[in-house]
């Protein structure tokens, strides 16, 4: 083929000069972030003020984790997703090992669930870093698969959710792990999975999802008999009250919402956690309809760029990464914003970039990195997309 | 590729979830806005109840007997109360208030987030200052003002009153009774509950999701319970209370010279040496008072009483004090002063091994606690000799096991014979009105309200401090029944068969008393046939072999009160199985010739015992053509047998025997009667001098003495006598209730009050010791003494007699009817007499004319 040098030329060159963010992503992420970090402090300032606490204390610590997300997300953004490759079974066998050991007694326990592990002075959640594992293990399993896709391979996609899926399970954390499956599917769609996979996934899904709900209750019951002793919070009813006052504070939010500060349902603490998982209500309430469809909208440019990077990206194990970081972002989107207005149950799933919490902010940032990362390596003509696997 | 549309579904599918939840925005935040805003409006206000001050009481004088006051509670609103800070504040309030830290901290932990835990009450001036003073120190606690019952008489009135506590099971069934309320748990508290504790008012505040007040927004105040006016009047009050408990040492201290005296003549033992001791002292003071007295007068005199005594106190043997502590045998239990008391609690360690010494120096020891298959048995050595004991076992013939420890036993130790109790009721004979009620040993209504220690409570429970005795005890009435007889014998004109000469034998007439083919098996076999007809009226002329044969001409009843019988001393009772017992009076050898007047006034049992004799021989059947019930008719019209009705919990009915109640209880096989063999005239012999089965509360029977003396009239005992609210005003009056008139001829209740002022002015009455140096106004008082003899089955006919004395002032329009009776007292006359005495001293003459109370004659 007498093209194929120029060809290459040109890409090599046009990777070259196309090393270039993508603004319209960069804008919203940190838009978001910095949203975030208003609402926090519109969350906590009256009732750390009450404390006689500086009432920036909790948004000092979130800008923190702010600032190290951004560093991730640029590093990240430098690194060519194909040099992870090799150390992508590394990763996945980590995260599931400080899956079970989180579970040990070297997890600690907050608000009845063992969701973290403590390194010297770092505490993370094991499960937020898995999620990364476990996209980044399927997207190097399926970018390797058959067209259309062999069902060994389906199968061997579904064990490596199930393992770290089960794990979180039990510490308990079904937000998580219905995330996973969420995930899961979404990626082995775009890998090329037929119907009738699609189907059989979605049957066995739904089965193993109900079944272990049914074990999950029993075990549930007694985790709550047991934590509610230790702390109320964790209480059914406690928590169903928490989400209709969510949604009533979010409901007298109205058009244009209360303004800054005002928040009387938010600030007399009628919300819980009105900083990290109930962040959204904070907004719906102070800002109304319009910063509420704001912080949509905003997601929603999030995440259709890194839809379009997958369109974008160069190979498959990229293209898949990209998928499933989307998929990512919206589940905990859709999950999270449902909450708070009763559309979904309680779950412990974070708004990504506005939620405080260090771990996630992170991890949510290394995601779009790499999402970022495909899209700046990404293909200079259509017919090159994908080509080299 | 393929992959893009694949993607793109992807795309449409994360659009569509997005889409969704933008929806669901639009229409909760624009749609349904204002429902929100409503539900949000409702979230912030919360009302708090605030508790309405219990009404007050006071006495007919407006004496406060039982008040509220202001106080301070320390308060811990949980919704203020950081968690990594809970710590913290259990450790620095640990200190403040004297509490364990942990049990601070496990209290912050069961309260739910919201809630408000009262952790001190009653906070002291000082300590209510500190915490207001270092406020930043202790975030989220607060000091709020609380009311608190006050009993400022202390122990006055205190069963009458009764005290506070938190509702029970059946309290909160009541209607505006709540968990968190106090109610009345006994006396006027709880009868007058609903009245006392009044409406709860509401505070609105705004306040956030910890529950933590922003802002006040409004209150309905509370509306206070409406204060109570009491029938009781504070001085006569206070001086029943201290008669009567002058009137228990007294009867202990009686008891204790008369078994002392029996004992000391035993062997060296403790118990003798330490009754010799006490006795020695009192000598000692006797003589120092005399030969200061001699001194002054005649000198000669004084030598030969210092003589006399220097005999008894040279065969003292020298005691330490605290040496004994009691003992463990039958005869004298005593407690550190050398008295005796009715029931003490006895601690038997492992440790100190020896513990206790018998009168007779015995001793005992525990040996040790063993532990077999999850029973405690302690081992305990008696004089060598090894038992074991469990809870609830009774050993060393006084002693009862309540628990066993792995330390040891802790014991009751109860003495049968030490005088238990002393009850006294002042009622006004004109409208039932109660002017002075209480049982000692008594109780301050106020340690319910700081909490009374497990101890105090245990100490105070043995020995039944909380109940009201005037109402809820039920004793033998004795000889003060013979009033219900001799109205009876004046009305129904029924009087003794004047054959008083010698050994009297009588039959047993009623005895077979079911007619034919009724309940055949309650007769018992050859009882059928020859029996006396018992009723005048028995037409048939049986020949009745086992009768007595009243053939003598003499043997006609006395046709007036005032005809003379002549009383022997004794009685003999045939029954009709040929069996008889004799019937003694307690004065052995009779009181000779008298009348139903004298008869009354020395308490003669042989002529009330005649009365029920004729009345068994001449109506006894259940034709219902004769009455055999008259005796119980006239009883049970003076409000016996039933309960009076008054205004406090818990009364009991008292009991007035007849030949159904006999069956029934032989028929439920209570254990109350014998076992076999029908109601006999023995039985009412029995019922008529208030004895036997016969019960009456001492409310009762002030009430019933009091229809007596007032013509007729049985009025419902009231304690209350209004209702005011908190401005004064008559709220509603407690109507004085007549519960029966009965038909009464003015002579027989002139006659009456007449005796009654012979039995104290007499020359024959019983209780004419007792009232010597009264004091002017003797001449008006009069009384009736009575003593109830129980037998204790289960000892060695070992009698614990009940002393009770009725005292009436002024006698001929009474106003006053004093009733006293002291629980194993010994007899009316020297016990409880004594004690009216001084409550009519104080009546009649007032406080300074109280004379030290003394013994009266052993008269019954």
């Amino acid at each position: 083929m007498p093209t194929t040098t120029d060809r290459s030329q040109v890409s090599l060159l046009r990777r070259d000069r196309k090393l270039r963010p993508d603004w319209l992503l960069l804008g919203a992420y940190v838009a978001l972030s910095a949203f975030g970090l208003l609402m926090i402090y519109t969350a906590s300032a009256p009732r750390l003020e009450a404390l006689d606490v500086s009432p920036t204390r909790e948004v000092e610590q979130q800008a923190a984790f702010v600032l190290i997300g951004f560093m991730a997300f640029g590093v990240v953004s430098l690194i060519k997703v194909a040099t992870i490759r090799p150390w992508v079974s590394a990763i996945y066998l980590g995260s599931v090992v400080t899956l079970i050991l989180v579970l040990s007694p070297l997890g600690s326990s907050v608000k009845g669930a063992q969701r973290w592990m403590q390194l010297g002075p770092i505490r993370f959640q094991p499960s937020e870093i898995a999620k990364l594992a476990v996209i980044l293990a399927l997207a190097a399993l399926l970018s390797a698969a058959a067209r259309p896709m062999r069902w060994d391979r389906v199968m061997r996609a579904v064990a490596l959710v199930a393992v770290p899926a089960v794990l979180i399970f039990r510490q308990p954390d079904l937000g998580t792990m219905l995330a996973f499956g969420f995930i899961a599917g979404i990626m082995v769609f775009v890998a090329g999975a037929t119907w009738r996979q699609m189907a059989a996934l979605t049957v066995a899904g739904v089965i193993g999802t109900v079944a272990l709900f049914q074990v999950g209750q029993i075990k549930e019951y007694q985790i709550t008999r047991l934590t509610a002793f230790l702390d109320p919070v964790t209480d059914v009813l406690g928590a169903q009250y928490n989400q209709f006052q969510s949604q009533v504070a979010i409901g007298t939010g109205g058009l244009f919402g209360k303004g800054l500060f005002n928040g009387t349902q938010t600030n007399l603490r009628f919300v819980p956690e009105q900083s990290s998982d109930f962040i959204f209500t904070a907004v719906g309430e102070q800002l109304g309809f319009v910063g509420s469809l704001l912080v949509l909208v905003l997601f929603g440019i999030v995440i259709w760029r890194v839809l379009v990077s997958a369109a974008n990206a160069t190979d498959r194990f990229g293209q898949l990464i990209a998928t499933g970081v989307a998929a990512l972002l919206a589940f905990h989107v859709f999950v999270n914003v449902g909450m708070t207005i009763r559309l979904m149950p309680v779950t412990g799933l974070p708004l990504p970039f506005m939620s405080s919490g260090g771990t996630v902010f992170v991890m949510m940032s290394v995601a779009l990195g790499l999402a970022h990362s495909i899209w700046m390596r990404r293909s200079a003509l259509p017919g090159e997309r994908s080509a080299q696997v | 590729m393929t992959g893009t549309w694949r993607l793109a579904g992807v795309g449409i599918v994360l659009a569509v979830m997005l889409g969704a939840l933008g929806l669901r925005l639009w229409t909760i935040q624009v749609t349904e806005t204002d429902e929100y805003n409503a539900e949000a409006e409702r979230n912030l206000i919360r009302v708090v109840p605030t508790p309405a001050p219990r009404g007050d009481v006071f006495d007919r004088n407006g004496e406060l007997l039982a008040g509220t006051r202001a106080s301070l509670a320390v308060v811990v609103d949980m919704g203020l109360l950081e968690d990594d800070f809970e710590e913290d504040l259990a450790g620095r309030l640990s200190a403040f208030l004297d509490q364990p830290a942990s049990e601070i901290l496990d209290r912050f932990e069961r309260a739910n987030s919201g809630a408000q835990i009262i952790l001190a009450e009653d906070l002291t001036e000082r300590q209510a200052l500190v915490l207001f003073e270092h406020r930043e120190d202790f975030p989220g606690v607060a000091v709020i003002p609380q009311p608190i019952r006050d009993y400022p008489g202390g122990e006055l009135a205190a069963q009458v009153l009764g005290y506070i506590g938190k509702p029970s099971e059946a309290d909160l069934e009541r209607p505006g009774v709540k968990g968190t309320d106090v109610v009345g748990k006994a006396g006027i508290e709880r009868f007058y509950d609903d009245q006392l504790r009044g409406t709860e008012g509401v505070i609105k505040y705004q306040v956030d999701a910890g529950r933590s007040v922003l802002q006040r927004l409004g209150e309905q105040e509370s509306t206070p319970g409406d204060n109570l006016i009491l029938t009781i009047d504070s001085g006569i009050q206070a001086q029943l209370q201290e008669s009567l408990e002058a009137g228990l040492s007294l009867a202990r201290d009686l008891e204790m010279a008369q078994r002392g005296e029996a004992l000391a003549k035993e062997n060296g033992s403790i118990a003798s040496r330490l009754f010799l001791a006490r006795e020695a002292l009192q000598l000692e003071a006797e003589r120092a008072a005399l030969e200061a007295e001699a001194a002054a007068a005649d000198p000669d005199e004084a030598d030969t009483v210092t003589d006399e005594d220097s005999v008894a106190v040279d065969s003292v043997v020298e005691i330490d004090e605290g040496e004994v502590l009691g003992s463990l045998y039958p005869g004298l239990p005593i407690d550190d002063e050398g008295v005796c008391v009715p029931v003490q609690r006895v601690e038997v360690g492992v440790a100190n091994r020896t513990l206790l010494s018998g009168i007779d120096e015995r001793t005992m020891r525990l040996e040790a606690v063993v532990t077999d298959r999850s029973r405690r048995i302690a081992v305990v050595d008696i004089d060598g000799e090894r038992f074991e004991v469990e809870e609830g076992d009774s050993f060393a013939t006084t002693l009862r096991a309540i628990a066993i420890t792995d330390d040891g036993i802790v014991a009751s130790h109860s003495d049968a014979w030490c005088p238990v109790r002393a009850v006294g009721v002042v009622e006004d004979p004109n409208d039932g009105s109660i002017i002075a009620m209480a049982s000692y040993p008594s109780f301050d209504p106020s340690a319910f309200v700081s909490g009374l220690t497990q101890r105090e409570w245990e100490s105070l429970g043995t020995i039944n401090a909380f109940t009201n005795f005037a109402v809820q005890g039920q004793y033998a009435p004795a000889s003060t029944f013979k009033a219900v007889s001799y109205v009876l014998a004046l009305e129904e004109e029924i009087y003794p068969l004047d054959r008083p000469v010698g050994d009297r034998v009588l039959g047993d007439g009623g005895s077979e008393a079911a007619p034919p083919g009724d309940e055949d098996a309650e007769v018992p076999p050859g009882d059928e046939e020859g029996e006396v007809p018992s009723d005048d009226e028995g037409a048939d002329e049986v020949e009745a072999p086992a009768t007595p044969a009243p053939s003598d001409e003499e043997l006609q009843p006395l046709t007036s009160d005032t005809d003379l019988y002549n009383c022997t001393g004794s009685l003999r009772f045939q029954f009709s199985d040929g069996s008889s017992q004799v019937y003694r009076d307690w004065k052995r050898n009779g009181h000779g010739p008298l009348d139903l007047h004298g008869a009354l006034q020395a308490s003669c049992d042989l002529y009330f015992w005649e009365i029920s004799l004729r009345i068994w021989n001449e109506r006894s059947d259940e034709t219902g053509i004769n009455n055999e019930d008259l005796w119980q008719e006239w009883a049970r019209s003076f409000g016996f047998g039933t309960e009076t009705g008054i205004d406090l919990p818990f009364e009991k009915p008292g009991l007035i025997p007849d030949r159904q109640w006999f069956r029934e209880e032989q028929r439920k096989d209570t254990g109350r009667v014998r076992a076999t063999g029908p109601w006999v005239g023995g039985d009412l012999m029995n019922a008529i001098v208030g004895q036997g089965a016969v019960l009456v509360t001492p409310l009762q029977l002030g009430n019933g003495f009091s229809a007596m003396l007032n013509g007729g009239t049985l009025w419902k005992p009231r304690v209350l006598s209004e209702t005011v609210d908190q401005d004064g005003n008559v709220v509603s009056e407690n109507p004085k209730t007549v519960m029966e008139t009965i038909d009464i001829d003015p002579a027989t209740t002139r006659a009456l009050r007449r005796d009654f002022q012979q039995v104290v002015n007499g020359p024959i009455g019983t209780a004419r010791d007792a009232f010597v140096g009264f004091g002017p106004g003797v001449a008006t008082v009069g009384g009736k003494t009575g003593t109830a003899e129980i037998i204790k089955a289960e000892e060695d006919v070992q009698e614990v007699d009940t002393a009770w004395f009725i005292g009436v002032a002024p006698v001929l329009s009474p106003d006053y009817v004093v009733t006293v009776v002291v629980e194993r007292g010994g007899s009316g006359g020297r016990v409880a007499a004594p004690v009216a005495r001084q409550v009519l001293q104080y009546i009649l003459n007032g406080e300074g004319a109280v004379t030290p109370i003394q013994a009266g004659a052993d008269m019954d």
